[in-house]
């Protein structure tokens, strides 16, 4: 069966009287529970829970039902193809011109005018668009003043919306003043307006009016927008652009001769997108086209089938990164830009979409623009952590400790990519890394912020780099360490190498650096905070590297919030022993098994190579990947602690927790740290961090 | 003997960078199938700022590729930005000073370059990286001009067999970085590096071609 619109619910209330028999399936299902099932629960509209009674199953047993009869086509849940269509125009647009969002309306709804459905169209776009305590720049149109009048949104607090541009002649009903008021009445915004024509006479009345405090005070607000609203306008006979009087002092033949095929909030584009000189040029009081693309997020309203250069244009441009557009004009901008393949995907038939409801292609993560991952949450991390850190000249890409470096003092460098947090940047602070280079997710920082970070931590007496063992990190360090000592700056690196199952030990040098970091940079940090000399301070972590010893298992793979998928795929029934913090091949694939015969996989590995005496001491870090809990690690802890004591081993010191992660990975490492009298003496070093203090 | 001039070709590198901008969606994309879907934004986002900085300038090829390589190498991280970067600061060195550039500089050119990312990383042919693009490009290339054919000849040769070396990479099993996590999953599915390299030795080969006198 297809079900097309739910059915309404339908008399819950005489249930019972309808379905008596709760152990035999009525004759008219035949003997099959599934299309039983799913008639309850699709045309008779009952819950999962009222089937459950009716059939005499229990609630899962009825969840398992609706579920396979998807799988097994029982039931075909397909979507109107207007409206696919449309979906498939607007996800081919994001993908095309990199955007942020799209949304197209369907064209063959012909009940409304093509300004009322995309004004609609608008205003239910507005509040997944904008968020409490934004400045919405709103340039004027037609469509723009449209969305005004269909938006209606309560929810949001200390909102600003400001006009983009000045202000024209009253004749026609979408002013810039009329668009922006219309706009700030409809999310309950205070409205700026600019005081001034959008068109002056000469460049000269131009400077005088922006020197005015008041108009610099509307200026300093329109600055501060993070979002902007705008139409596109098209430079056909009759468009906006010519019915407005918005230009009507002058003749638009100067720019259409120049190449002008479209309008953006009053200044003149391209075919690309670049800007067209002409002789309004410095007469037009708004925002400028660079100031606009430096607003975040760029809504463009626009559609009709004219406007299509104009809106390529500015797609080109890079003026828009959110488009709402109608399927007619979205399918011409792409047709326009070559894109074809689209053609054959809308003239198939619908596809029904038979998705098992246990299955899923894509993980769940907080997140707002997934590009912006690294940037918010870095954002983040200088507003909760600014008592230990702050960013080197503006940069959260190179952060320096408040209280860390210091004349006389070795500088300690550390940094990588990211989602292996809290490292690195939770180890900087007094008493520990001076300065953390801060890279994309799992990517290196390139050697412009490294070096930011050296000049940051120098207090004249060298610095130390100390970071993992990658190909990516070593290039961008070494390049780094070159250009610092151009500068003068003394580098010295160390790069950890604690992962034991990434090579062999005849290759102790090739190996990964991993969770063992953490001992690492701290006796690094502890020995430069001491005043050691330059070379004592690298003698001293490495030895601390090589005597340190890791060894992670993976249960399950992490995703990456860009794509939100896995980055690789463990079996259901399997562990990856030896696996690193980027998901790099381990040593063995093997069947799970208990977590003490784990544990003994780990440290049989470990103590093959530890030489320890009874009596010795070590330092134990049990660090989570990222989604394994305390609970678990707590239970390996346990077992390290049993094998060490059957050695005669002491714990000094020991750590539990997510230390170096990598993202949402399941797994967990164990690293030991073979303690020596220096060793452990830096060890307890007093240092504050956000992620480590020790006092 | 054909040669254009070096002096003339500045342009190429932000025609270059235009492509590069155009394709960050696809070049993601495909860098979402196996790796972490960034590829396109950092590629546009380096090439952006060195064309960013071009602009007007009226530079030659050897500045404007010395720029590009500048940018990637300092501003991009991870390993395309030192990769690419040591690529095109290479090719810049070799055809630095020259006024006009004939087939031979331009080999020259790409061998440099080549050998500069070979001297900092350790990827082979086959193992599902740039270098499947561009080794058999410098190959075809090298190949045309020693059987006798023009600099224009052996630039088509050169492009057509980076698009193959490209494609070739679809039947590839990824070995080194991030990828080589995926094993046979990374099959059927072209590399993002081997795919911009492919845009970037088109671009090159292309304008040099049109400039050819």
């Amino acid at each position: 069966m297809t079900i097309k619109t739910p059915t309404p619910r339908k008399g819950a209330a005489n249930r019972s009287g309808t379905i008596d028999a709760s152990d035999a399936i009525p004759l008219r299902y035949g003997d099959d529970p599934y299309v039983w099932a799913c008639w309850l629960y699709y045309e008779d509209g009952m819950t999962q829970g009222e089937i459950a009674e009716a059939m005499g199953v229990s609630r899962a047993t009825v969840n398992s039902y609706l579920a396979d009869a998807r799988e097994k086509g029982i039931v075909n849940i397909s979507i109107e193809p207007a409206r696919l269509a449309s979906l498939t125009i607007a996800q081919e647009l994001k993908r095309h011109f990199g955007l942020t969002d799209c949304l197209v309306v369907p064209s063959d709804d012909n009940a409304r005018p093509l300004i009322d459905r995309l004004g609609a169209a608008g205003a239910q776009a507005l509040p997944k668009l904008l968020k409490s305590g934004d400045t919405l720049a709103v340039a004027w149109g037609r469509t723009v003043l449209s969305v005004g009048e269909h938006a209606g949104i309560a929810s949001l607090q200390d909102m600003t919306v400001v006009q983009a541009t000045g202000g024209t002649t009253a004749a026609f009903a979408y002013t810039p003043e009329l668009c922006a008021s219309a706009i700030a009445r409809a999310i309950s915004a205070r409205c700026v307006n600019i005081t001034a024509p959008a068109v002056v006479k000469s460049p000269e009345l131009l400077h005088m009016l922006l020197e005015e405090p008041l108009v610099q005070e509307q200026f300093a607000t329109l600055a501060r927008a993070n979002r902007v609203l705008f139409g596109i306008s098209s430079l056909r006979p009759n468009s906006t652009i010519h019915t407005s009087g918005f230009f009507e002092s002058v003749s638009l033949q100067d720019y259409l001769a120049a190449g002008a095929v479209g309008v953006v909030a009053g200044r003149f584009i391209d075919e690309r997108g670049r800007p067209v000189a002409g002789p309004l040029d410095d007469r037009t009081v708004g925002i400028s086209l660079d100031l606009l693309r430096k607003i975040g997020t760029r809504i463009a309203v626009a559609g009709g089938f004219d406007k299509v250069p104009a809106l390529l244009a500015a797609l080109r441009g890079g003026y828009v990164n959110v488009l709402i557009t109608d399927a007619a004009t979205g399918h011409g901008i792409l047709r326009a830009d070559g894109v074809t393949a689209l053609d054959a995907k809308l003239s198939h038939r619908p596809k029904l979409v038979q998705t098992p409801s246990s299955y899923r292609t894509h993980v769940k993560k907080f997140l707002n623009n997934p590009n912006e991952v690294v940037e918010e949450m870095l954002d983040g991390v200088v507003r909760a952590h600014g008592k230990y850190l702050q960013p080197v000249n503006g940069s959260h890409r190179a952060l320096v400790a408040r209280r860390g470096p210091r004349p006389g003092k070795v500088g300690l460098v550390i940094g990588g990519g990211t989602g292996h947090e809290p490292c690195f940047l939770g180890y900087v602070g007094k008493g520990l890394a001076d300065a953390v280079a801060v890279g994309n997710i799992f990517s290196s920082p390139p050697p412009d912020p490294i070096v930011q970070c050296a000049e940051a931590a120098s207090g004249g007496e060298g610095v130390l780099f100390v970071y993992g063992n990658y190909a990516g990190d070593v290039m961008n360090f070494e390049m780094a360490a070159e250009i610092a000592e151009e500068k003068g700056i003394r580098v010295r690196t160390v790069l950890t190498t604690d992962d034991v199952a990434s090579s062999p030990v005849e290759d102790r040098e090739g190996r990964r650096g991993v969770a063992g970091n953490f001992f690492i940079f701290k006796i690094a940090g502890a020995a430069c905070d001491r005043g050691l000399s330059l070379e004592a301070c690298e003698a001293v972590t490495r030895k601390a590297n090589l005597r340190t010893y890791t060894v992670g298992v993976a249960l399950e793979p992490g995703s990456m919030p860009q794509t939100r998928r896995h980055n690789f795929e463990i079996g259901p029934d399997d562990m990856e022993v030896g696996m690193g913090i980027h998901g790099e091949p381990g040593v063995t694939r093997e069947r799970i098994r208990s977590a003490d015969e784990i544990t003994d996989s780990i440290m049989d590995r470990i103590f093959k190579e530890m030489k320890t005496a009874p009596g010795e001491r070590v330092a134990v870090l049990v660090n989570s990947f990222g989604a394994t809990p305390l609970m678990e690690l707590y239970i390996l802890f346990r077992r390290v602690e049993q094998r060490l004591a059957a050695k005669d081993i002491l714990i000094e010191a020991n750590w539990i927790g997510h230390y170096c992660t990598s993202l949402d990975m399941a797994g967990a490492s164990i690293t030991i740290l073979h303690l020596d009298q220096e060793l452990s003496d830096l060890l307890h070093h007093p240092c504050e961090t956000a992620f480590l203090k020790i006092n | 003997m054909q040669t254009f001039e070096n002096a003339k070709a500045g342009d190429i590198v932000l025609t270059l960078a235009d492509r590069i901008i155009e394709n960050r969606a696809y070049l993601s994309e495909i860098d979402g199938k196996i790796g972490d879907g960034d590829h396109g934004v950092n590629m546009a986002k380096g090439f952006g700022l060195a064309a960013e900085r071009l602009k007007g300038k009226d530079a030659s090829l050897a500045e404007a590729l010395d720029t590009l390589g500048t940018v990637l190498m300092t501003e991009i991280g991870g390993s395309m930005g030192p990769l690419y970067g040591v690529m095109f600061t290479e090719f810049a060195e070799k055809i630095e000073g020259a006024d006009a550039i004939d087939a031979a500089a331009y080999s020259r050119m790409l061998h440099a370059g080549l050998e500069g990312i070979r001297s900092i990383g350790s990827a082979k042919v086959g193992d599902k990286t740039l270098l499947d693009t561009l080794v058999p490009a410098v190959d075809a290339f090298d190949a045309a001009i020693a059987g006798g054919e023009s600099f224009a000849e052996a630039l088509d040769a050169l492009v057509s067999a980076a698009e193959a070396g490209r494609d070739s990479t679809r039947d590839l099993v990824a070995k080194i970085g991030r990828a080589s996590r995926l094993g046979e999953r990374s099959l059927g599915v072209l590399d993002a590096g081997a795919t911009s390299c492919a845009i970037i030795l088109r671009e090159l080969s292309h304008g040099a071609r049109a400039r050819l006198a």
